[in-house]
């Protein structure tokens, strides 16, 4: 199975709205379990399509110690949320940083399963959370719309500096190669 | 989505968290397992290091000691009863209901650790719930516990059938003995005396910080002002010294086997009184340790080699010996049958709750049967000596009754001891507080 790569903030494929999977067939099963592969090899406990470049309605998530209880929601909705919750939130579309998000505190969300069986979760806690980041991917928002625009416009910085420098390491390490 | 950072105060109480987690996972498996607390001990020794074992111990044990209580304050802190795969999280509520309760730790490091753990057993969701309970248990506490108090399991901490065994086997006693069986244990040694005294050995701990009391009546017992881990005793490893409970040192005494007599020790597993035996004799006794279970036999003769002391030590079944080793006849024979341990709950909390009313009857005829079978292995003008730690009537005198009237060779002998009291037949130790457990012994001589 191969491993996808992740974009990264202030990348402008990030803010693509994802479309609906029509159809779960092996396809779907395949990026699944590629997208699964990539989210425990970075290591993350979510991931949606749109942060491996694909604009489907997908995300992966797995908040288990022993990376043992994968869950996959296909065309997931809120359909029912209540109270509010707040946590320090990372991203692996944005490394390195966590900032306090405050989201709803209980979930309820429709999807569909890896064989397109349709289900619904009721979910509090870490796992609330998760859902609703990564569904926000999945409109294109990230979880830095949510806190000041100012420590916004830092993480940006900083991580487009860090991109710079990669770009120019990687320059340097293939002139050596050569 | 990453996992989320955790707050700096959790991060620096992760060893806590830790131990916390650990103390649920090792109650659940015991209440909800069956299995026993020694063993579940041992098993989380086993697979995670990254604690402290010894709050993890006091935890556990502390939440089976207190149990009943605990769960009737759950129910009453819990809006909607728990979902049974939350049986863990309902026993993490008690580990921390039980740090409030009954420790020292001060409360908000007892909740910030208990929320932390929530994490550990993988359900981050209920930290919100965990740490709203615990709260709520410290604002309402008096409240609460005027109302719980009233449920008697609650209040006695034990489960209502053995409180009504034990009343009706010791209506005068019985608050008294349920009382101390909810207290923490003495620490008591037995100092090896093939190997050095009492007198010099009390020095040795003196010089080592630890301050220890003769204990009248037994030559070679000492208590401890404090109980510490047996590591930790000067020379324990060389075998200067065990630890055994006063009223099981007893058992050596009663038994009084002499230098080159023939001795069986029927059911002998972890060994300390067949050690107690052999020392008691300078270790001059053809002694055969018999044990069902070969695993614990393995303790046995880790606990007489760690002592320098010899014994044939073989698997056979007392209930139905089978081995070679039964002849020639034994002048003397500890039958320490398996029972109840209603006389030990102070240091296995977890009885309380293994146990079941159905036991009783069960244990009652295995004894019956070992005692005959045991019985005819023993020569003319041997004696018998019949130990339990057990507190019930059918286990104790009742037992010994019914054996004397079915052995016309039979004849009760009396007990050397002025420790406990007599029954219509051998004597009972009730459970003392900071003294011996709770034990039965009878001795019985087979007419030549």
């Amino acid at each position: 199975m191969p491993k996808l790569d992740i974009l990264t903030f202030p990348d402008s494929r990030l803010r693509k709205k994802a479309l609906p999977v029509d159809q779960v067939d092996d396809d779907i099963r395949r990026l699944v379990d590629d997208m699964l592969e990539t989210m425990y090899d970075a290591p993350g406990i979510g991931l949606a399509a749109t942060q491996v470049n694909v604009q489907r309605r997908i995300i992966v998530m797995d908040l288990s110690e022993h990376h043992d209880s994968p869950l996959c929601f296909i065309n997931p909705e809120l359909v029912w949320q209540e109270g509010k919750e707040q946590m320090d939130e990372g991203c692996l579309s944005v490394p390195g940083f966590f900032e306090p998000v405050t989201r709803a505190e209980r979930v309820r969300v429709k999807a569909l399963d890896r064989n397109g069986e349709p289900f619904t979760l009721e979910a509090d806690g870490l796992l609330a959370v998760c859902i609703q980041h990564e569904i926000d991917h999945l409109e294109g928002k990230l979880f830095v719309d949510h806190i000041s625009m100012l420590k916004r416009q830092r993480i940006r910085r900083k991580l487009e500096k860090e991109q710079r420098q990669a770009v120019t390491q990687s320059a340097e390490q293939r002139r050596e190669a050569i | 989505m990453v996992e989320p950072r955790e707050p700096q105060a959790q991060q620096a109480s992760a060893v806590g968290a830790r131990s916390r987690a650990a103390a649920a996972r090792i109650v659940h498996r015991v209440r909800d397992r069956g299995q026993s607390l020694t063993r579940a001990l041992q098993d989380q020794h086993d697979g995670d290091s990254a604690r402290d074992p010894a709050l993890t111990q006091e935890m556990s044990y502390g939440v089976l000691r207190m149990l009943p209580r605990l769960e009737a304050l759950a129910a009453r802190l819990l809006k909607h009863p728990l979902k049974p795969s939350d049986r863990d999280l309902e026993c993490l509520i008690l580990v921390g209901l039980y740090q409030l309760e009954a420790m020292a730790t001060p409360p908000h490091a007892a909740v910030s650790a208990t929320v932390g753990a929530v994490r550990l057993l993988g359900k981050p969701g209920k930290a919100g719930l965990v740490n709203a309970l615990l709260r709520r248990f410290q604002r309402e506490r008096a409240e609460l516990l005027e109302a719980v108090l009233e449920q008697p399991e609650a209040r006695w901490l034990f489960p209502s059938w053995l409180i009504a065994r034990i009343r009706e086997d010791w209506p005068q006693d019985w608050e008294q003995v349920l009382r101390v069986s909810n207290e923490h244990p003495p620490m008591a040694l037995r100092v090896n005396r093939t190997r050095d005294d009492r007198s010099s050995y009390a020095r040795l701990l003196a010089d080592a910080g630890i301050t220890a009391r003769p204990i009248p009546g037994l030559e070679t017992g000492l208590v401890l002002d404090t109980p510490r881990p047996a590591r930790t005793l000067p020379g324990f490893d060389d075998g200067l010294a065990s630890i055994q409970d006063s009223g099981a040192q007893l058992a050596s005494v009663l038994l009084g086997a002499r230098t080159g007599q023939r001795v069986l020790d029927a059911c002998a597993a972890p060994g300390g009184k067949t050690a107690a035996i052999l020392e008691q004799a300078q270790n001059a006794l053809d002694l055969v340790a018999v044990d069902k279970d070969a695993t614990r036999l393995e303790s046995v003769r880790a606990t007489l080699g760690r002592l320098g002391l010899d014994a044939r030590i073989l698997q056979d079944d007392a209930s139905s010996p089978q081995g070679a080793w039964r002849d020639p006849p034994f002048d003397r024979v500890l039958l320490d049958v398996p029972c109840s341990a209603t006389g030990v709950i102070r240091r296995h909390p977890d009885i309380k709750w293994l146990r079941r009313p159905d036991d009783i009857a069960a244990l009652q005829m295995t004894q019956g049967q070992m005692l005959d079978a045991i019985w005819t292995l023993l020569a003319p003008g041997g004696r018998l000596l019949y130990a339990t730690c057990s507190l019930l009537a059918d286990e104790n005198h009742q037992q010994i009754a019914a054996f004397l009237s079915r052995r016309a060779d039979a004849c009760e002998l009396p007990l050397e001891t002025d420790w406990g009291r007599p029954l219509p037949h051998g004597r009972q130790l009730l459970p003392v507080s900071g003294g011996h457990d709770g034990f039965y012994y009878a001795l019985i001589e087979k007419r030549a």
